[in-house]
C-alpha cells in the first residue's frame, strides 16, 4: 500500500518509450516472469496447433504433415442443425452460473464477514468449501442416487409419505433448475473466497469511521462494502464472460449422461461434440469446435470490454 | 487511485487463479500438449518405419529363413487388449503364466510379452486415445472392425501397413494359414493392416438369453421364438418372480442391438459394419449390393417396435431410469439368478447356458435352463460374423514390429504358447480329461485361476489348437450351431472399407440423431404416439443426410462389386 503514495507523486504524465518502461518497472516485471513464462508455454506455444482444425489429421504424419481440407471440419457442426440450440443452451446455462454464482458468492462473503462467532465462521466456511473438492463423477452418482425413480432417496421419502413419486430423469423441464442448484452448491464456497479476500482488503479506517458516524450494518454494506467490491465484481464478470461459450462438460456429462430424453434442455456444445465425435475419434473436428468457441468467446469479451470502456474506462480490462 | 491499485492487484490474483484452472480443467491446453507429443513421436515413427523398411528389404533379399533374422537384442513386446487389469491372487497367477510363456518366447525369439490393458470403462475412447499417442507404448494391438474402430485407426495412421514380405518372414505360419481371399478383407488401399481371427468357430449374432424353465412355466412349451413370445415371457416373469432385482437390469446402451435385432427379425436386411453404432445402411439378402436404409422405409414395422417397447416399459422389464443406468452388472446378476434375461450374442449364451462354477443358477435350481432367442430367428436372417470381428494389428509406433509379428506367430500357432496364453498352466488353471476336453483341476478357483478371462486373446484364436471346455453344454450349443449353419449367409461386405472422409460429418450427425431417438423408442420413453416419434426420427434423419450417405456408399459399392 505504501507504494501507492509514490505512484501518486509522479504527477507529470508524459508518454514514455517501451524500453524506458521496462527499465523503470523492472522489479514488477521480474515478479511477473513466472506468469509470463506460464502463459507463453501453455497458451502461446500450442497456438500453431490450431492448424489441426483445418486438416485431415493423420497420427503418423503429424499436424503439419496432414492433408489440408479447409473448413470441412466445421461442416458437421453447421450441418447438424443444432448449432443454435447448443450455443443458446451453453450461453444461457453459463449466464445463470455466472450471475447467480457471483451474486450468491457476494452474499456469502458479506455474511461471513459480518459473523462474530469465530468458530462458527470457520466451520461454515469449510463446509461451504468442501463440495468444491468432490469430483464431478461422484456428484453425478450422488445426484442419481438422490433422484432416481426406483431406489432414489427422495422418491423413498415421497413413497413413505404416500405421495406420488417424482421422475426427474424423464422430465427435461426440471433440469435447468436442478443443474444450476447443483452448480451453486458446488461452487459458491470457492467463489466467495475471492470476494471475502476483497472485503478483508477494504481499509479498516473507513469502516471504523463509518461506525463512529453511527452507520448500522446494512448501511455499512450498502455504502462501503458493495462499492468497494465493484472493481472486483466487474473484473470477475469480464473474465467469466470470456468462457461463456465453453460449457461445463464434467457437470453435464456426469449428471445427464447419455439420456437423450433430456437433451432438449441440457445439451451443450461440449456434450454434443463428445457424443458425435466418439464414433470416429476425430481430433480435427473437436479442435474445430474448440476454435469456434474461442472465437465467439473472444468476440464477447471484446464487445463487453468496449462497452465498459465507454461507460467507465476505469473498470475496463484493457 | 487506490481503487485502481486494488483492481490491479485483484486482477493479478485472478490471473494466477485462472492459470491454476487452466492447468487442471482446460481441455484445450491438455489436448494441445498431446498433439505436440504426438508430433514428436510421429517423427520417431517415421525413423522407425524407415528402419523397418530397410530391414525387411534386407531380409527378403537374403531369403526369408527365420534363422537369418537378427534377434540378438532382447525386447519387450506390449500386447494391448481390452479388459480389466487383474489384481491380487489373479495377478499372481497371470504373472506365473507370463513368466513361463516369456521363458519360451525368450528362447525362441528373444522377446518377452507384457499385457497393456484398456479397462472396460469407456474402453473405446481409451483405446483410441492410447493408439493416438503413438509413443511406442504398445506393439501388438487387438482390434476389430466392428466394435473397436480397426478401420478408422488404420486410416488415421495408427497401424503399421504389413507388407507381404514382412508377414512371410516374421509371421510365416500365420501367413500360410490365412487364405488369400481373407488377406484381401484385411486390406485398405492395397495394404494389409490386420491379421484376422479367421479359423475360430464362434457366433456373435445377438439375441436374448432367457430362463427356458420359466418360459415353459409361462406357457411357452417350446421356448421363446419371437419378440411376441418375449412379451409373454417378460409379463409372466414380472408377475411370478418378485424376488428378482429386475426382469432385465438393462443399461442405456442396449438400444442399438435391440433396434438392430428388431430389424433383423422383420426384414432380410444385412447391415454394413463399422460405419456407425446403429445399423443404418446395408443391403438385403436378395440384393446385397443395393444400399437400403430400413430405418427410413420400414415405418410400419418400427411403429410396431415402438409400441411393443412401450408395453415392455409399462410391464417394467427394465429399471425406470434405464437411460441413466450406467453401472449395470446384468450378466453377473443373471449367473446368480437375480435377473431373468440378458441381451448379448450367442458366444455369451454358450457360457451362460452351461453349468459352470460361476453360473450358480444351475446348482441352486436343478430345473434351471437357459434358452437363446436370436435376432432374425423369425426370418432366418443370420449373418456369420466377419473375420475381422477379432484381429491383430501392429502399432505404427512400435519400435520392434518384426519381433511383435514373431511373437504373434507363436501365440497364434505354437500349441505350447497358445495353451499357456489362453488356458494358463496345465494342472493349475486347466487339465485335459479322458475325452480330450478341458476341465478345471481340483482346487481351481475361478476368481483367480481363470487365465482365459485375463489375457483376453480374441485376436487370433485357432480351432486347430483350441481344446473344448468340458463344462460347456455342448449338446445344446452344437444343436444351435448346426441350425445356424443351415441358414446363415457369410458377411458379404468383408472387402468393403468405404472411404468416408466426404460423408463423415453426415454419418456422425445421422448416428447422433438415430441414437437419441432410438434410445427413447427402444425403452418406450417417448412422449406422444409411436407414429409421431418414428415420423419425427425419420424427418431428423432425412435432414441429417441419411440419403446422401446411402448414395455415396452405393457409388463406392458399385465401384467395388460391379
Amino acid at each position: 500500500m505504501g507504494n501507492s503514495k509514490n505512484t501518486n507523486s509522479v504527477t507529470p504524465r508524459k508518454k514514455r518509450g517501451f524500453f524506458e518502461n521496462v527499465v523503470k518497472y523492472r522489479t514488477l516485471i521480474l515478479m511477473c516472469i513466472p506468469a509470463i513464462v506460464f502463459f507463453f508455454m501453455f497458451s502461446y506455444m500450442p497456438l500453431p496447433g490450431i492448424w489441426v482444425a483445418f486438416v485431415k489429421y493423420n497420427y503418423g504424419k503429424g499436424i503439419f504433415g496432414s492433408k489440408f481440407i479447409g473448413l470441412q471440419n466445421f461442416e458437421f457442426l453447421a450441418s447438424s442443425g443444432k448449432l443454435l440450440t447448443l450455443t443458446k443452451n451453453t450461453i444461457l446455462y453459463n449466464l445463470a452460473f455466472i450471475l447467480l454464482g457471483n451474486f450468491l458468492a457476494i452474499v456469502m462473503a458479506i455474511l461471513l464477514n459480518e459473523m462474530q462467532a469465530k468458530l462458527f465462521k470457520k466451520v461454515a466456511q469449510t463446509m461451504m468449501f468442501l463440495p468444491y473438492f468432490i469430483s464431478q463423477v461422484l456428484v453425478g452418482v450422488l445426484v442419481f442416487n438422490l433422484l432416481n425413480y426406483d431406489t432414489g432417496f427422495i422418491n423413498g421419502i415421497l413413497e413413505a409419505f404416500g405421495l406420488e413419486k417424482w421422475q426427474p430423469y424423464a422430465d427435461p423441464n426440471v433440469w435447468p433448475v436442478l443443474l444450476v442448484v447443483i452448480y451453486l452448491w458446488q461452487q459458491t464456497g470457492y467463489n466467495s473466497v475471492v470476494y471475502f479476500a476483497a472485503i478483508c482488503g477494504i481499509d479498516a479506517e473507513i469502516i471504523e469511521a463509518s461506525k463512529v458516524d453511527g452507520a448500522n450494518a446494512f448501511q455499512r454494506i450498502r455504502y462501503i462494502i458493495l462499492p468497494s467490491l465493484k472493481p472486483t465484481i466487474i473484473i470477475l464478470l469480464l473474465f467469466a464472460l470470456g468462457g461463456i461459450v465453453k460449457g461445463n462438460f464434467g457437470l453435464f456429462y456426469n449428471i445427464i449422461g447419455t439420456n437423450s430424453l433430456l437433451y432438449d434442455t441440457t445439451d451443450i456444445i461440449e456434450t454434443f461434440v463428445y457424443r458425435a465425435t466418439m464414433t470416429d475419434f476425430n481430433f480435427s473436428t473437436a479442435s474445430a469446435v474448440g476454435l469456434y468457441q474461442s472465437i465467439v468467446g473472444f468476440v464477447i469479451v471484446m464487445v463487453v470490454n468496449g462497452v465498459i470502456k465507454k461507460i467507465d474506462p476505469e473498470y475496463s480490462l484493457f | 487511485m487506490k481503487k485502481k491499485l486494488l483492481s490491479v492487484l485483484l486482477s493479478a490474483t485472478m490471473v494466477f487463479s485462472l492459470a491454476a484452472c487452466g492447468g487442471s480443467s482446460n481441455g484445450e491446453s491438455t489436448s494441445a500438449d498431446k498433439e505436440t507429443a504426438t508430433e514428436e513421436s510421429a517423427e520417431k515413427t517415421t525413423e522407425a518405419s524407415g528402419e523397418t523398411a530397410e530391414s525387411s528389404d534386407g531380409a527378403a533379399e537374403e531369403s526369408a529363413a527365420a534363422s537369418d533374422i537378427d534377434t540378438s537384442e532382447h525386447v519387450v513386446i506390449n500386447y494391448m487388449t481390452t479388459g480389466d487389469r487383474p489384481d491380487g491372487a489373479a495377478a499372481e497367477r497371470l504373472n506365473e503364466m507370463l513368466a513361463k510363456l516369456n521363458e519360451i518366447l525368450t528362447e525362441k525369439v528373444n522377446a518377452e510379452l507384457e499385457i497393456y490393458y484398456i479397462e472396460w470403462t469407456d474402453y473405446l475412447s481409451n483405446y483410441n486415445l492410447t493408439l493416438a499417442q503413438m509413443d511406442g507404448s504398445v506393439d501388438l494391438v487387438g482390434t476389430a472392425s466392428d466394435w473397436l474402430d480397426a478401420w478408422p485407426n488404420a486410416k488415421n495412421g495408427a497401424f503399421l501397413a504389413l507388407s507381404e514380405d514382412m508377414l512371410k518372414t516374421y509371421a510365416p505360419k500365420t501367413w500360410a494359414s490365412v487364405p488369400a481371399e481373407h488377406w484381401d478383407m484385411c486390406k485398405y488401399d492395397g495394404d494389409i493392416y490386420l491379421m484376422p481371427e479367421d479359423n475360430y468357430a464362434q457366433w456373435t449374432n445377438h439375441g436374448f438369453i432367457y430362463r427356458l424353465d420359466w418360459a415353459k412355466d409361462a406357457g411357452l412349451a417350446d421356448g421363446v421364438h419371437s419378440w411376441e413370445d418375449l412379451t409373454t415371457y417378460f409379463k409372466y416373469v414380472k408377475e411370478n418372480h418378485p424376488e428378482l432385482k429386475a426382469v432385465w437390469d438393462s443399461d442405456g446402451t442396449q438400444y442399438a442391438q435391440m433396434a438392430n435385432g428388431w430389424i433383423a427379425s422383420h426384414t432380410n436386411f444385412v447391415a454394413i459394419d463399422g460405419l456407425a453404432t446403429g445399423a443404418l445402411w446395408g443391403g438385403t439378402k436378395d440384393d446385397l449390393y443395393t444400399v437400403v436404409t430400413p430405418v427410413m422405409t420400414e415405418t410400419d414395422s418400427l411403429v410396431k417396435y415402438a409400441e411393443m417397447m412401450k408395453e415392455w416399459d409399462t410391464i417394467g422389464v427394465w429399471p425406470t431410469d434405464v437411460l441413466n443406468n450406467t453401472s449395470s452388472q446384468n450378466r453377473d446378476e443373471y449367473r446368480v439368478g437375480q435377473v431373468a434375461a440378458e441381451q448379448h450374442h450367442t458366444q455369451t449364451w454358450t457360457d451362460l447356458c452351461s453349468a459352470t462354477e460361476a453360473n450358480t443358477i444351475y446348482a441352486d435350481d436343478p430345473k434351471a435352463e437357459s434358452g437363446f432367442f436370436y435376432f432374425g430367428e423369425e426370418t432366418d436372417n443370420v449373418v456369420a460374423l466377419s473375420i475381422t470381428h477379432g484381429a491383430m494389428a501392429v502399432s505404427a509406433a512400435s519400435q520392434n514390429p518384426e519381433r511383435a509379428l514373431m511373437v504373434y506367430d507363436l501365440i497364434r500357432n505354437d500349441p505350447e504358447c497358445y495353451k499357456l496364453f489362453n488356458y494358463g498352466i496345465e494342472g493349475v488353471s486347466y487339465e485335459i480329461n479322458a475325452d480330450g476336453l478341458r476341465e478345471t483341476p481340483e482346487g481351481y478357483d475361478s476368481t483367480s485361476d481363470n487365465i482365459n478371462g485375463m489375457t483376453n486373446y480374441w485376436w487370433g484364436r485357432n480351432d486347430d489348437i483350441e481344446i473344448r471346455d468340458a463344462s460347456r453344454n455342448w449338446t445344446e450349443i452344437d444343436k444351435l450351431y448346426a441350425k445356424y449353419d443351415g441358414i446363415k449367409i457369410d458377411y458379404p461386405y468383408g472387402q468393403f472399407v468405404p472411404d468416408v472422409d466426404s460423408i463423415q460429418a453426415k454419418i456422425d450427425n445421422c448416428n447422433e440423431v438415430y441414437t437419441n431417438y432410438m434410445k427413447q423408442i427402444s425403452f418406450g420413453k417417448y412422449t406422444g404416439t409411436a407414429e409421431e416419434i418414428v415420423a419425427e426420427m425419420q424427418a431428423a434423419l432425412e435432414q441429417a443426410g441419411i440419403a446422401d450417405v446411402a448414395a455415396e456408399l452405393q457409388t463406392q459399392i458399385d465401384a467395388l462389386y460391379k
